[in-house]
């Protein structure tokens, strides 16, 4: 990007004719970002400047009027065990979604690399997790938890080992968890996907052609050559799973209702915000977890990306 | 210059838009005026009538515009959403229903915050006293949040068939007597899991626990908040471990850590797959398990009364009301809605008294004491004597009104003991979470 | 020769892959087509042996509640998506036109910015939009819920447009420039046609998010009036019984757009989404 030039780039050479003329420009670039601008400065940045301020002011229905409190929205968080609990749920969320979503996109990126009849096609089906609401594909693994008629039931049912009518979300913990991240997953892993399929598409086959010349097999190239030029694609797409883990809502939500098994940190914002009518405590706890994406984010970009130039 | 001139003037109008959301953002809530909008005409308009239950009969609604020229919108959704919808529409100030829920839960909050029109400038408050013993239960500081338009209690529900099934022939009065039979018919194979308890992280579970509390011969919380339950003697505390056990002895089936109660009785009790309901709700027998459409075991089911500690306890008050929220556009027209809705004709249209096509299937039993008795004495109340009996003791699980921060604490309650049924938490440890909570509370109001 | 040696293991991959895409869908369209007692028959049936479309019949044209909810939420999904998409690439098309193209002081900083809430976790407005929203009387709207969508989907488009307006040469509206055309006519006549892959794009991008919403229109709709499809059909799960095969229809009720557009429409969006990738 270049640096900011005060004069437009339009060179006036015929002096005072073309005064009229560099005001009309003056001005169109303005009038064409308005809009956006005050979108985003209404509805994006002073609703941020809020939720900064406001997470150190008592915010509650129950409890007017509003006042300055400091940090105590925070000390009470961390005191809330339906808090702290999600704070849990969400943490393995996050390393179970972040990992395994990175793992699968890489894997299905290398399947892609190389271009073959129908690939296409497998690309439409593939984005296809992706482009459907979060809240439905909930609702339609619930279908394959179900204990009686899911999928899942039915195959232990079929296949011997069992008798096919578990309970397999709200029992157990980490099952729990484990199945509502995996829905996740497959919500992420396309994009995950298409990240670092578009990293890969840059990597010059003369690059693999040497590597073989030299020896080097399959497994060998994708470490050397496939996985280090894929590092910016791989860094997007975890910040991508970070932010998606983070928040996520849709899924415990729909898959195991206002349960503490499952329940995520943007759950309890949204209970104690609309349920507890505690909009203070909401404020700081979306903070916490803003703070928490960034520094994150953050420490991926540093680790993870490296510029490339191919 | 034209460039800085122009630039200023685009981002001082960006700016002071900013700080208009800002002061305006600041202002919001709950410092706007009140009930804008808001008219007194009835005849020609429409009115939204929001309740967790299905609608009456369209003939009723429509003999009531015909009557007062009153259109009704009805928009059901389950209670908990609605609860929900409700506060937000109130901390929001918008409209959604002119006529909606009031939970007797609720209406220490409601009533406090003057979320609610109230309602004895609409309806003659005394006249509906006489008839209606749990209007106090609705009444708050003198002022009417909310009127009762169902009787409804928590009861216990027996399927005499599969006890009899399981050789037992005299039903139990104590609570002793009551698991013991239950682990007979479980013994016997007569049902699997005969006990049927809404372990789902809902408000359902919450009420099961104030019934079987109550059963055990306490209460939850005094009247400043503070817990009662904490000690391993007290009644809540017997209760909680009395519920969770009855999963860890599969009592209960596993699958219901995810249902709910209306999933509970709609399904395992209508389909004989459960002996008993603990805590039921009054008139069900009458609008669900005698419904042979949606219900396997008509004719099976009978109320108990409820086996407490050393003998017959009392009943938990559980009614639905209703009332007018503040943002009602057409208050004068709600208030017409809910006097005919709880008009005593109505009411005894709604339970069969004039004819099985007037019947709403959501009513349990009618607010006014004088149908009950009616419905008793036509012998069109199934169960009726012991209902209209069970009626008159039974008691608010508050006796000074909820709390404001009942749905905090509500929610504390199901979802620690959701965590305990699933064996995530020992009940040492729920019970401890829960007092915690209301300890919490308790002290900042 | 490297190729072929790979693939066999790339096939089975292949298969995998689409296996694990499609599983899901196709449990829930199959018990969709069941009744409930065929759903839980052992031995499982893989394949609906009677299929019927009694559920969707029950969905669609039933006269009862659910069904007129249902009907009711997916015209308000529909129309809330749509006025999101126009409102986004409209004023993302003008916005990125004029940052690519022109440079005016504060250029930098505003489109940093406007980059820069991207990185926002998505719910860390939810609660001031909420109460901002309240203030202005735009709770339970249409034009609250789309100027809500539209803060958000904003960033990503500005973004999106950008990059493919940067990628066309300037010499073609010199061109018309000179010509004595203005700029907007030159942007209309001549960047737009040219750019239209990439608005394509990111107008069914931008559908898709606005059709996956779920908390922010959970908060901010209270009621049938602008409730879209996704939220109503969550609530359904909360009520009385619901058949897992009913709920297996609602949710291919709710899913069936998005598929389509995600399947018809695939080239686009995946350019799109490479687009707004590339640094």
């Amino acid at each position: 990007m270049r640096d900011v030039v005060a004069e437009p780039d339009r060179v006036d050479r015929s002096g005072s004719a073309a005064r009229p003329q560099r005001r009309r420009l003056d001005v169109l670039p303005y009038v064409l970002v308005a809009p956006v601008a005050i979108f985003i400065i209404g509805l994006a940045i002073v609703p941020a400047l809020f939720t900064i301020i406001e997470s150190f002011f008592t915010v509650n229905e129950l409890d007017p009027p509003t006042r300055f409190s400091g940090l105590s929205n925070f000390v009470e968080l961390f005191h809330n065990h339906a808090v702290t609990n999600s704070a849990a749920n969400t943490a393995f969320y996050v390393v179970v979604g972040v990992a395994l979503s990175t793992v699968l996109g890489i894997a299905m990126a290398v399947l892609l690399q190389r271009p073959f009849r129908g690939r296409g096609l497998v690309i439409a089906i593939l984005i296809l997790p992706w482009a459907l609401p979060g809240v439905v594909e909930g609702i339609l693994w619930s279908g394959i938890f179900d204990p009686n008629a899911g999928l899942i039931n039915n195959l232990i049912a079929t296949l011997h080992f069992g008798a096919g009518n578990g309970v397999l979300l709200g029992q157990n913990r980490l099952l729990t968890v484990g199945l509502i991240e995996l829905v996740q997953v497959w919500q992420m892993t396309p994009l995950s996907t298409l990240l670092i399929f578009a990293a890969l598409q840059l990597i010059p086959e003369e690059l693999y052609e040497a590597a073989t010349v030299d020896g080097a097999n399959g497994w060998r190239r994708f470490l050397s050559i496939t996985l280090p030029l894929a590092r910016p694609g791989i860094a997007v797409a975890m910040v991508q799973a970070l932010i998606a883990t983070l928040n996520i809502f849709d899924q415990p939500y729909v898959l195991n209702g206002a349960a503490s098994t499952g329940s995520s940190v943007t759950m309890e914002t949204y209970f104690v915000s609309f349920q507890n009518l505690n909009f203070g405590q909401g404020y700081a706890l979306s903070l916490v977890v803003a703070l928490v994406t960034v520094a994150l984010s953050l420490l991926v970009v540093r680790f993870i990306y490296r510029r490339v130039e191919l | 210059m034209a460039t800085r001139r122009s630039r200023a003037t685009w981002l001082g109008a960006a700016g002071l838009a900013a700080v208009t959301l800002l002061a305006a953002g600041c202002s919001g809530g709950s410092g706007k005026a009140a009930a804008t909008g808001a008219s007194t005409q009835t005849s020609g308009v429409t009115i939204t009538v929001a309740l967790p239950t299905d609608p009456p009969p369209q003939a009723a609604l429509d003999a009531f515009k015909a009557a007062t020229g009153i259109t009704v919108n009805w928009s059901s959704s389950d209670w908990d959403s609605l609860q929900t919808k409700i506060s937000a529409a109130a901390t929001a100030n918008t409209y959604f229903a002119d006529v909606t829920n009031v939970d007797w839960s609720r209406v220490g909050q409601l009533g406090k915050l003057g979320w609610f029109l109230p309602l004895e400038t609409y309806l003659d408050g005394n006249g509906l006293k006489a008839d209606m013993p749990q209007l106090a239960s609705f009444t708050l500081d003198g002022h009417i949040v909310g009127v009762p338009y169902d009787a409804s209690y928590m009861v216990t529900t027996v399927n005499t068939d599969l006890f009899a099934k399981a050789g037992i022939s005299t039903m139990p009065t104590t609570i002793d007597e009551y698991t013991n039979d239950l682990k007979t018919i479980k013994a016997k194979g007569v049902v699997a899991n005969p006990l049927n308890i809404p372990f789902a992280a809902a408000e359902g579970l919450s009420t099961y626990w104030y019934e079987t509390t109550q059963a055990f011969g306490g209460t939850v919380l005094d009247a400043k908040g503070k817990p009662q339950f904490t000690d391993p003697s007290s009644a809540g505390y017997k209760a909680a471990e009395w519920m969770v056990n009855a999963v860890k002895d599969g009592l209960v089936p596993p699958g219901n850590i995810n249902v709910n109660d209306s999933q509970g009785e709609q399904t395992l009790m209508a389909q004989g797959q459960a002996a008993s309901t603990f805590s039921d709700y009054s008139g069900l027998i009458n609008s669900l398990y005698n419904v042979t459409d949606s219900s396997t075991v008509a004719g099976k089911v009978q109320y108990l009364e409820t086996p407490g500690v050393s003998g017959t306890a009392l009943n938990l008050s559980n009614p639905d009301g209703m009332g007018i929220p503040k943002q009602a556009k057409y208050p004068a027209a709600a208030a017409k809605f809910i006097d005919w809705f709880v008009s005593a004709q109505t009411q005894a249209d709604f339970s069969g008294l004039n004819g099985q096509d007037k019947v709403w299937g959501s009513s349990f039993i009618p607010s006014r004491l004088s149908v009950v008795q009616q419905l008793s004495q036509a012998d069109k109340l199934a169960d009726g004597e012991r209902l209209a009996k069970m009626l008159k003791t039974a008691s608010p699980v508050f006796p000074d009104g909820a709390p404001t921060w009942y749905p905090t604490f509500s929610n504390a309650v199901y979802t620690n003991l959701h965590a305990a049924a699933t064996g995530s938490m020992s009940v040492a440890d729920a019970i401890k979470a829960i007092a915690d909570v209301a300890n919490q509370q308790s002290s900042n109001s | 020769m490297r190729d072929r040696r790979h693939h066999p293991l790339r096939a089975v991959g292949i298969v995998l892959v689409i296996l694990w895409s499609i599983v899901p869908i196709y449990w829930a369209a199959k018990s969709s087509l069941q009744t409930e007692s065929a759903a839980r028959a052992r031995p499982a049936q893989y394949v609906p042996l009677h299929p019927t479309l009694a559920n969707f019949r029950t969905l669609l044209l039933g006269s009862g509640n659910v069904a007129t909810g249902i009907r009711h939420s997916l015209l308000n999904i529909v129309i809330e998506c749509a006025a999101a998409t126009a409102v986004t690439v409209a004023l993302a098309a003008l916005a990125a036109y004029a940052f690519a193209r022109f440079h005016f002081k504060g250029h930098n900083v505003l489109f940093f910015t406007v980059l820069a809430t991207m990185a926002f976790p998505p719910y860390t407005t939810l609660i001031p939009l909420y109460r901002i929203m309240s203030a202005f009387n735009l709770v339970n709207t249409y034009t609250g819920i789309v100027l809500v969508y539209v803060s958000g989907f904003l960033p990503l488009a500005v973004w999106v447009l950008h990059n493919y307006f940067s990628s066309i040469p300037a010499s073609i509206e010199e061109a018309g420039l000179i010509d004595g055309a203005s700029r907007l006519q030159v942007f209309w006549h001549l960047v737009l046609p040219l750019a239209t892959p990439g608005v394509i794009s990111i107008a069914l991008i931008t559908f898709l998010f606005g059709w996956a919403q779920f908390l922010f229109p959970l908060v901010l709709s209270t009621d049938l009036s602008t409730q879209p499809l996704t939220v109503l059909i969550a609530a359904l799960q909360g009520r009385h019984i619901v058949p897992s095969t009913l709920m297996s229809a609602a949710g291919i009720l709710a899913i069936a757009v998005p598929a389509a557009i995600a399947l018809l429409f695939n080239r686009y969006i995946v350019n799109g989404l490479l687009a707004g990738s590339t640094k």
